[in-house]
């Protein structure tokens, strides 16, 4: 073997090396805990004002609104702080890691949102949109185990155990599904997944966050 | 003209190469991690890894504080520089024999 060849041999496992090796995370810790505080918050006063106060009841509209509000809140938490870290970088915002990450995350994401979306819109199912939103949310996150850290990858795994669980759940007990405050129901699942799985992956990052990785520049 | 004596020897080896790749992309890595994903012998890994130490190129850390001790290691900034050479050797030895 020349030694062009051998050059060249190295340099691939040099690149094939560093693709497998890179990490990328797509949720950064703060906004996750922003996340979470915001479901978990959300999820207690839709509890509170149509089961224990039984008051009234939060109409499919209202729930839409409520959490398709707090999405949009995260995402754009999200953004401003991965913006900030590619900064810190010398990176884009919109980087090959980030174009890389979206295209994972999109497939899932999207039917679950035009599912949960309809579900709770036209058949005004809140729970049975919750529990896809849920699921639909883990099998995105799962999607990009191939470049994400182990943490991420883990609160796939949570979702998705926690999301199939509650289907379980919902399908097996009857009461369950005719219970006259359905929005109290979808509300609680979320607040578990979204609000305290979310928290939990916050927290954890923030107390395990990793050295900066050295830069060859 | 390009000295091909530069090449470092310590680098210059599949096995080693791969781990020095792999501490250059994480900040640090377990020695179970390292193992997984490089598929290599508890052995053939950990004397690589001493030859790597006894370079300078890589630093061992030991937590004690779990239920199960964890190694780990990472590059020194001397692994980085020699390994930052390596790479632009290597760029260097293919831009100088590619054809025109």
């Amino acid at each position: 073997m020349t030694t062009q060849q051998t050059a060249l041999e190295h340099l691939q496992v040099i690149r094939s090396l560093m693709e497998k090796a890179h990490i990328y995370r797509a949720i950064s810790a703060p906004a996750a805990i922003a996340g979470g505080i915001l479901a978990t918050g959300a999820s207690v006063w839709t509890i509170w004002v149509s089961a224990v106060q039984e008051s009234s009841n939060v109409p499919p509209s209202l729930f839409l609104t409520i959490w398709l509000g707090i999405f949009a809140l995260c995402t754009l938490l999200n953004t401003i702080l991965l913006s900030r870290e590619a900064t810190r970088r010398a990176q884009p915002l919109v980087s090959a890691d980030m174009k890389l990450a979206l295209r994972a995350l999109a497939p899932a994401l999207g039917a679950g949102g035009v599912m949960g979306i309809c579900l709770a819109h036209f058949w005004h199912n809140q729970t049975l949109a919750a529990l896809v939103w849920i699921v639909c949310y883990a099998l995105a996150l799962l999607s990009t185990s191939g470049f994400s850290p182990r943490s991420i990858r883990r609160l796939g795994r949570s979702f998705l155990a926690v999301g199939l669980l509650l289907f379980i759940l919902w399908s097996a007990v009857p009461d369950a599904r005719v219970y006259q405050h359905e929005e109290a129901v979808a509300a609680a699942c979320m607040g578990l997944t979204f609000g305290l799985l979310h928290l939990a992956y916050g927290i954890a990052v923030l107390i395990r966050k990793p050295q900066p990785a050295p830069s060859f520049e | 003209m390009i000295d091909f004596g530069q090449i470092d020897k310590v680098i210059h080896e599949k096995a080693r190469l791969s781990i020095m790749t792999m501490l250059a992309s994480r900040s640090e890595m377990a020695f179970q991690d390292l193992k997984a994903e490089l598929s290599m012998s508890d052995g053939n890994l950990i004397t690589h890894l001493r030859t790597l130490m006894q370079a300078s190129y890589v630093l061992e850390s030991r937590d004690e504080s779990g239920a199960r001790p964890r190694t780990s290691y990472r590059l020194t900034p001397e692994g980085e520089k020699a390994f930052k050479s390596y790479i632009d050797l290597l760029e260097a030895i293919v831009k100088a024999t590619k054809p025109d």
